[in-house]
Order: C-alpha cells, then structure tokens, then sequence
C-alpha cells in the first residue's frame, strides 16, 4: 500500500516502543483491517444469541458487515450481510429472526440460511442467460473459515491459517473457565448488551485491558467517590460489592505488581492474580452449586484459575469471574465501537448473574463512574498522537526481562509484556503481504 | 446506610411550595426546578430531591421492566448516586477538564394515574418528555426521550421514589454518560 512496505511497516515497531502513526495514520488503519482483521480469528457472536432457526446476530469483522445465522438443522452459519442480485443488506436490526429464508426487501431473492440460493420472483426470465442458481455468485457468501469454540464463534476473512485452537494456544483456557464456572458448564448471553463509543483508536483499548499502572491514576476520581460513599455507611459495614468493584482500582502498585503478566503468540495475554478463597455469600452459593456439579476438587481447581481480562488479539476479551465479554470493533483510524456482553453460568445461582449484571452496569456501561476516565484519556492519547511533540510511545517498563518459555512469555504485573506481545503479532500480520 | 451521607452542603434544599395534591402546574415546577439544578450541576441538592429509598433507573432496552435481570445504563440507589455526584465534583475526574454544560427543556408534562402503576407507594406518577442538549469537549450531542417520576407526597414537598429516564436511543451505541440525566 502507498507509502508503506514491510521494511518501513517494520520500522514502526521497536522491542521497546511502537511509531505514533500506528494509531493515527489511516493508511495503516486500512492495512490492518486487510492484514490483521482480514486474517485472524475474529468474534462474531455466542450462540446462545441465535437459539431458534432463522435468529440472525449482526456483527463486524473489520470492515465486513456479517451475520450470525441459525439454520433449519441447527447448524451455525457466519453470511456476508449482502444480497448476491444488487448488494443490499439483507437484515437491518442488530439481531432478529428471519423467519424460514432470509429473503432480500429489495426484489425478493430468498435464501437458505446457509447462503444457498432458495428462489427468485419470475424465474423465466433467467432462462437462457447466465444465471445459474447453484453457481456460488448467485448465493450470499459465506465467510471462508467459521469455527466456534464451546459456543463462542469465531470467523476468519481468510481461506487459510492456524485453526481457530491453534490460533487461541494459551489463551484457549480463559474461554474454557469461563464455561466451566457453570455447573453445567455453558453460558448463555443474558441481559442485554452495552455499545460504547471510543473516539481512539482500537489498539489504545485492547493495550489497556492488560495495563496495571494506569488504575490508581486514570481512576482517582471514581476510587475517591467510592471511599467517600463508604465511609458514609455505618461502621463496621462490609464494602458492598458495587464500591468494591470501583474501589478495587485504588490498590497500590506493590498489588498490581504481584500480578502474574502471561503473554502467548498472536497476540494473546492475560493478568493472573492469586486466589483467595471468597466469604461472601454470592460466591459461595456459586462454589457450593459448582461443588455439588463438578466435586469438590475440580470445582476449587476452575475457581482458583484467576485470569482478569484475558485478551483474545485483536478482537475481544473475556473476564471470567463476573462473566464479561468485550468485544472490540474498529470502526475507523480514530473511532472504536466496544461491545459488552454479560453471560449466565447455566446452573448456577441466580445471585450470580445477577452480580454480573451489577458489575456490568457500574464498570463496563457508557454511564459506568469508571469508564468516563478510561475514555477520556484513550482520546487524549489519540489527540496527542497526532502532534509533532514526538514519534514514539514507550512500552519501556520491565522490557528485555521477560521469561520465555515454550511460547509462553510471563513477567511482573506491572511489566508492559502485553503491549510488546501485541505489537509482535501485529508486526507479523502486517509484515506479511 | 444512612439517607445524607456526609457531603459538604448537609442543609436541604427549600423545597417549592406545593399543594399536598399536586396539580399539573405543581407537578410542572417541580420538574423544571429539577432540570435546573442539573443544568447547573447542583447535584446535592439534586439528591435531596429523593426519598432515602429513591431510585434512579435509565434501562438499556425499550420497555425494560426488570433492573434486576437485564443491564441498565443507571439502576442507582442513594449510594451510587452518592459517590457519582461525589466523582462528578472531582477536581481529578480528568473527562470533566471541562465539565459539560448542559440545557434540557422538559415538557408534555402530565399527572398519570398512580393506581396502575403497582404499588411504589407513590402518590403521584408524573410523565414528560425532555430534549437535553449537551456541549463537551468542543462535541455538541442531543440526547432525549421520556421521564417518569414516581412521587410522594409529604410535608416539605414530593420526594422522588423514582425517576425513571427512557432515552430514545437507549439500546443504541453510546459515547459516555456520565451526568445525571
């Protein structure tokens, strides 16, 4: 692409720094969504979202508008949200049901919900031409790879590649106890979902997720008010759960430190903490209905397993003990659409996802006391960008102190591992013509 | 907890004069006292305006009638409201460098039937429509849609049991919320 080569793209990245026109050059904006959206295993939906046949969930793969599809025999389908005949979009609203075809408002074509073309008004008149049915022109297209891991779903805009298990590699393990915190061990998308505006670019969001020195700064104003509002309640009171979670960022860098930063290939990281068995009654219910499930050891093995904001690269982050699901669309160089998704463990006390619902509301929605702040300083990155006060952002803390071993690349919380991990990947995909 | 927390401005506000039965008139001046102690960010005295029990509740989806089970944009109870008025006033809530400003005209105001509303021990149940025009950041937007406070009556004037705000574009994409609405 004009002005940009794999040396010069690989110019831009450093073991220790990345080039400030990763986020504010819409020519790289572009590359990305071909290089890294068009290639990797991107979230599409849960399919918990579509249950019945004919439910249809809308997401972006990049630039690509999809469908989520439920089939007649229950089969999952990922579609391009196109009609083959004049390139309408067949389905409007974020999520719905089709009804028995997905049949285009513009002139009628209808569709099986694998894509397969169904019918068209007025047949004859296609006799003789070029029209042929069966050909793969004449039915709406279906994403090349389309795999689903325990009920998450996942596309890739390219024919080939690491399978999605592959392709997940030490990250695989979040999605797994995320499930396997059901006593049934699934989940289910429940309680509507947040869609939030970021005027940044996506990268500055997803490096966030794994960054531990930005709580007790960025945050001071909502720690405050949650301090404040407890020291309100009559003494000896617990924290309730919703301070806590706000409070929660307030702990010294000595805590965050502690943290264990792990870090796998394609860009995948997560923050491990160290367990601590639970004394309120919300968690307990759940361990006792996990327990009587799963038996005692394997239910204290899935709950001791501690990753906070696990990160899918590029495309979402699962937080496994409040059932939160991230998702990060692009939507242009400066502009990011982040949807949030609350799950229910199936099986498990309704206490417990009404907790989600509780964390979802107070820390992840556009009203949330938290947020406000992480956004704001996300668009001040994304304006300070764009300044001659410098070229380059630092990702200097604990860099060449990372212990790598089988892939696997650990270090301090504190330690800016997860941006370098992510700027490796995105070196690879972006390298690659 | 206790109904007033500890913040600095402990004294109430003066509430309107009203008739123990609230006309629309009354009803009326009360939501446009209201507006304006948002709009120029009086929030202590803005939660004066609840009863200890009240509840703030903007719902995500249209028509949602469950808090509980389904995500909101706010489900505040004095406590929340508490500590984001406390933030709000922050001198290091850094996305209020500047603060918003804010103008809404409330109207369409009209006295519903308490009755049918099941039981919040409310007297009165008041709707209206609101536009809010808000500037932040050098990005004007227009947000709007319906209010519905659910009231009681006492001596020093109704008390809010709830106020419930449907935005127009509750289930949309949203950029960040983080007033009063």
């Amino acid at each position: 692409m004009d002005g940009y080569d794999a040396r010069t793209i690989g110019d831009l990245v450093r073991p220790d720094g990345v080039h400030r026109s990763v986020y504010t050059d819409p020519r790289i904006f572009e590359l990305e969504m071909d290089r890294i959206f068009g290639r990797a295993w991107i979230y599409v939906g849960h399919e918990s979202q579509v249950p019945d046949p004919g439910d249809y969930h809308q997401a972006l793969i990049g630039r690509q508008p999809v469908l989520l599809v439920r089939a007649a025999d229950g089969r999952t389908h990922v579609l391009f949200n196109r009609c083959p005949h004049k390139g309408a979009k067949l389905v409007a609203a974020p999520c719905g049901n089709a009804g028995k075809l997905l049949r285009c408002p513009f002139h009628g074509w209808s569709f099986r919900f694998d894509g397969s073309l169904a019918s068209v008004p007025v047949r004859a008149g296609y006799e003789g031409t070029g029209f042929d049915p069966g050909h793969p022109d004449f039915s709406v297209r279906r994403v090349p790879r389309q795999a689903s891991y325990r009920g998450f779903v996942f596309a890739s805009l390219a024919g080939d590649g690491p399978d999605l298990e592959t392709f997940l590699g030490g990250i695989r393990p979040s999605l797994d106890n995320f499930c396997d915190r059901a006593p049934e061990g699934e989940v289910e998308v429940a309680g509507g979902v947040f869609r939030v505006w970021q005027h940044s670019n996506w990268k500055i969001f997803l490096e966030n997720l794994n960054d531990t020195s930005h709580p007790m700064v960025t945050h001071e104003s909502a720690i405050e008010a949650a301090r404040t509002g407890y020291r309100s309640l009559p003494e000896g009171t617990a924290m309730p759960f919703r301070l806590h979670i706000i409070e929660g960022n307030g702990e010294p860098y000595a805590f965050w430190d502690k943290l264990e930063m792990v870090a796998y290939d394609h860009g995948h990281s997560y923050m491990g903490a160290i367990f601590k068995p639970p004394t309120d009654p919300v968690s307990l219910a759940h361990a006792a209905a996990l327990e009587a499930a799963r038996g005692a050891e394997r239910a204290r093995e899935i709950l001791s397993m501690q990753r906070h904001n696990s990160i899918i690269y590029p495309s979402c982050s699962p937080h496994t003990s409040f059932q939160q699901l991230r998702v990060i669309r692009p939507v242009d160089v400066d502009r990011t659409l982040v949807e949030v998704y609350t799950f229910r463990l199936k099986g498990a006390p309704e206490e417990t996802f009404r907790r989600a619902v509780v964390y979802a509301n107070v820390v992840n929605s556009p009203s949330s006391v938290v947020m406000p702040d992480d956004v704001e300083v996300y668009a001040r990155c994304q304006e300070g960008l764009r300044s001659d006060g410098g070229d380059w952002v630092s990702h200097h803390r604990d860099a060449g102190r990372d212990r790598i071993e089988d892939g696997r690349r650990t270090a301090n919380g504190l330690s800016e591992l997860p941006m370098r991990n992510q700027f490796r990947a995105w070196s690879q995909y972006m390298i690659r013509e | 907890m206790t109904a007033t927390p500890n913040r600095p401005s402990a004294a109430p506000a003066p509430a309107p004069a009203l008739a123990p039965a609230l006309d629309r008139a009354g009803a009326e001046a009360f939501l446009f006292r209201e507006a304006r102690l948002l709009d120029e960010g009086r929030w202590d005295d803005w939660l004066d305006l609840f009863a200890p029990e009240g509840m703030y509740w903007v719902p995500l989806a249209r028509g949602q009638n469950d808090p509980v089970d389904h995500a909101s944009l706010f489900h505040e109870d004095a406590l929340m409201r508490e500590v984001r008025a406390r933030r709000l006033q922050d001198a290091h809530a850094w996305s209020r460098q500047p603060a918003a400003r804010t103008a809404r005209i409330v109207g369409n105001v009209q006295v519903l039937d308490p009755a049918g509303d099941a039981g919040r021990g409310a007297d009165l149940v008041v709707g209206s429509t609101f536009h809010l025009l808000e500037w932040h950041r050098g990005r004007q937007r227009m947000l709007g849609g319906f209010y519905t406070h659910h009231l009681r009556l006492g001596p020093d004037g109704p008390r809010i049991l709830l106020k419930r705000v449907d935005l127009i574009d509750c289930d949309g994409a949203h950029d960040i919320l983080e007033g009063f609405l």
